[in-house]
């Protein structure tokens, strides 16, 4: 199904990691959603924490989701530039 | 002589747009509801420059126009004049957050579009400075086309630039664009053009009807006839759907670019009055939520908290408690000193007083209870322990969002109602309604008090032990809504996963002016609602309970000895009270209670209580003799333990105070939380299923309780 070998849910990324979203799942109504708070495609996202739920870092602002929604983004990683 | 003008105030949730608005009008505001939802709608006014009103209507905050949960959808639809209640504002007073622009301008520039005159008040400018994220405002102004004035609305002397800007005669219209592709820019206009509409046809449709249109193409394919409508979209909806087929197939990924080139135009414009931020600056925020949102610390910090609310409610509102029971005390003696004896006189002290006294004297508890939940909102802390708790309610089916009106429910049902507006899923939210009730609220509490007491009589059973009992009662209540919560998702709407998603708002310190202000608030909406429902349900029941006139009160002997007549006038009541139509009604349930352990004059009491839970305990006190003393309970303990059957045999046992108790943990006794849910459901199926499950369980789980006792050998 994802040609693409690099992609990772997001629930499966680290900790502290800078991603950037490339492609949404699920129904119209929950990808509009998830676009709108700022997953949207190529949008850079840092994630903060990942205990259960997640926290994200998203357009400055920090925004908590479960595990669950977090299965239907898919990310890039990117290397943390210091 | 100037008009009044008329503002909506609209922003993101936690952009400081309450706090602005609060400034702005001070207590010149009126707070009232959406006619058939519960979002609450706040109306204020100030004096402008020139001597006119400027009013102004806060509306919910937002993220975006196309409004996922009930109160963004009364925003959108205010700000879309489709609400025949409301207005659509002249004008717009638009609220951002300086420190988090970015997020902030996607739905401020939604409602640029609109084409209204605007002003943005760009707020938290000194939190923005000292995260080194100074704005050009100047700059920011030009970009958006409308003016922009910096505010601090915790700060009333920076207030006045604003003032000024809302008194001007003339304000600019944005033209602002997200510089959509011409593929979708076409078929907007498309759409727009078919829309029906009053005015002449145009070549250029006006702005509005392109937002509609723009809402009505990117809406989920199962919510665009609903949304068409709404909208009075008319034809419009045919070629909504005909344009969505065109452009899946000639652009795709059209739904992505909708809110991307939004996001992407954001983005550049933020970098040009900001300068590029940094992603991987912790802040101290980060650093509290490492802790607070902590699988382990978090939960010690969130029981610590929790204990502290309940320890606050019950231990220190039981002083000014007491403070209002003495005053209705002393307020009913002097009436009945003022007025001769008769009817008029009973119905004031028996009725009216006894009545609002009992409701009113809550209202200490109820303060102290949204002191807590405004603390721990302006905080930011609410949004850490819906975080928590998203584990536990997602065994149940919901999530954590849920959790926070169960909060609230320990205190009143009904503001718990009122806190679901914010669950997006309107299945969520209604399980989350009809189960708010089983969470123990503070009526419930005398009832406890007064059981718990029966239960175990005298001083053998240290307090901390009749503490416990009450935990275990609240416990219960929590596990039975955690229960229902469950069975009702799993049986009703089986297989739906509702998505958990939310902000976790920067921690700030609470301004104590917001959260006094938000009491207040409270507190007159709670008297204005004893002054009217509670009201007529006094003083019906004292019609019932007054009714007809049994033949010996019409006898009335005056005594010499005034303790002689006090015994009269309460054995008078006895013997009135089995006459009364309340006491016709006891017997004629007897036979359906009777099997739970619960006589006529319990029944008499739960048919009371079925107004308000309180009501049990003054019905108790009139139906036993006893003069009503509140301050001291155990007379009316006492008094219960002594009571006999005909068989001989005492009515109270401890298996009966148990199977009282489990009732009432369970049971569905308000009238103004069932007319709540009727509103906010708009029908009358759920809080009709509400009432039958709740009371059904409770009959069922008495009934268990008092028929197990018994075969195990307990009486």
């Amino acid at each position: 199904m994802n040609s693409d070998v690099s992609l990772t849910p997001l629930s499966e990324a680290r900790a502290g990691s800078l991603l950037s979203v490339e492609r949404l799942e699920g129904n119209e109504a929950v990808c509009r959603r998830l676009r709108e708070v700022g997953f949207c495609e190529k949008a850079e996202i840092l994630l903060l924490s990942h205990r259960g739920q997640l926290i994200c870092q998203v357009c400055g602002t920090r925004l908590a989701l479960s595990q669950q929604l977090a299965k239907k983004i898919w990310v890039k990683s990117h290397q943390l530039s210091s | 002589m100037n008009r009044s003008k008329y503002y909506a105030v609209v922003g993101n949730p936690n952009s400081g747009k309450t706090t602005l608005f609060n400034a702005l009008t001070g207590l010149r505001q009126k707070v009232g509801n959406y006619p058939g939802v519960t979002v609450e709608k706040k109306a204020g006014f100030f004096i402008g420059q020139h001597g006119e009103k400027i009013e102004l209507l806060d509306l919910p905050g937002s993220y975006s126009l196309s409004a996922h949960a009930p109160d963004e959808r009364v925003t959108r639809d205010v700000l879309l004049g489709l609400r025949n209640d409301t207005p659509r504002p002249e004008r717009i007073l638009c609220v951002i957050d300086a420190s988090h622009l970015e997020r902030n301008l996607y739905f401020i520039t939604q409602v640029l579009e609109l084409g209204l005159p605007t002003i943005v008040a760009l707020n938290m400018v000194d939190l923005a400075q000292a995260q080194g994220r100074r704005v050009n405002v100047e700059k920011l102004s030009q970009e958006l086309g409308v003016p922009v004035i910096p505010s601090q609305a915790t700060r009333k002397e920076t207030l006045l630039p604003l003032k000024l800007a809302l008194s001007r005669a003339e304000i600019e219209r944005s033209s602002w664009s997200p510089q959509l592709p011409a593929t979708l820019l076409r078929a907007i206009d498309g759409i727009a053009a078919i829309w029906p509409h009053h005015e002449e046809h145009s070549l250029e449709p006006d702005p509005l009807l392109r937002m509609k249109s723009l809402l009505l193409l990117a809406a989920p394919a199962e919510d665009m006839m609903l949304l068409a409508e709404e909208m009075n979209a008319g034809k419009a909806l045919n070629i909504a759907l005909a344009q969505r087929m065109m452009l899946d197939r000639d652009l795709p990924s059209w739904r992505e670019v909708l809110v991307a080139r939004r996001y992407e135009r954001i983005t550049t414009l933020c970098q040009a009055v900001q300068g590029e931020g940094k992603m991987t600056s912790y802040s101290t925020t980060h650093y509290l939520d490492e802790i607070l949102t902590h699988p382990c610390w978090g939960w010690l910090a969130f029981l610590g908290i929790m204990g502290l609310m309940f320890l606050s409610i019950f231990v220190i509102a039981s002083y000014p408690m007491s403070w209002i029971e003495t005053l209705f005390e002393l307020s009913s003696d002097f009436i009945k000193e003022l007025m001769p004896s008769g009817d008029l006189r009973d119905l004031f002290v028996d009725g009216i007083l006894a009545g609002i006294g009992g409701v009113v004297t809550f209202l200490p508890q109820i303060l102290i209870l949204f002191f807590f939940i405004g603390l721990l909102e302006e905080t930011g802390y609410m949004a850490r322990a819906a975080f928590l708790m998203d584990r536990v309610m997602n065994k149940v089916g919901l999530h954590g969002k849920s959790f926070i009106p169960l909060l609230s429910s320990y205190a009143c049902a009904i503001p718990g109602i009122m806190a679901t507006r914010t669950i997006e899923n309107s299945n969520d939210r209604l399980v989350t309604i009809l189960v708010a009730p089983l969470m123990s609220c503070s009526a419930r509490l005398p009832v406890y008090t007064l059981m718990i007491t029966a239960l175990f009589p005298g001083n053998s059973i240290s307090i901390w032990f009749k503490g416990t009992i009450m935990m275990g009662l609240y416990l219960l209540g929590t596990l039975a809504a955690l229960a229902f919560a469950w069975l009702f998702k799993t049986t009703m709407f089986p297989g739906e996963h509702s998505i958990f998603l939310m902000e976790l708002p920067p921690y700030r310190m609470p301004s104590m002016s917001h959260i006094l202000l938000q009491m207040i608030q409270r507190a007159s909406l709670f008297l204005k609602r004893a002054g009217t429902v509670i009201l007529g349900i006094s003083i019906l029941l004292w019609f019932l309970v007054s009714f007809p006139k049994s033949s010996s009160s019409s006898s009335r002997e005056s005594s010499k000895s005034h303790f002689y007549e006090e015994v009269t006038v309460t054995s008078q009541k006895a013997d009135q009270l089995e006459h009364s139509y309340a006491g016709y009604l006891g017997h004629l349930i007897e036979p359906i209670i009777a099997p739970l352990g619960f006589d006529w004059k319990i029944g008499i009491g739960l048919i009371a209580a079925q107004a308000a839970r309180e009501v049990f305990i003054s019905t108790l006190a009139i139906i036993y003799h006893v003069q009503h003393d509140e301050e001291n309970p155990s007379s009316l303990s006492t008094t219960l333990l002594k009571e006999t059957r005909s068989t001989g045999a005492p009515v109270y046992t401890p298996l009966t105070c148990l199977s009282i108790l489990i009732f009432f943990v369970l049971s569905m006794q308000c009238m103004s939380t069932l007319a709540v849910v009727r509103r906010e459901t708009n029908s009358l199926r759920w809080p009709l299923f509400q009432f039958c499950y709740m009371s059904g369980a409770a009959y069922l789980a008495s009934l268990l309780v008092y028929q197990g006792g018994m075969l195990l050998g307990f009486h």
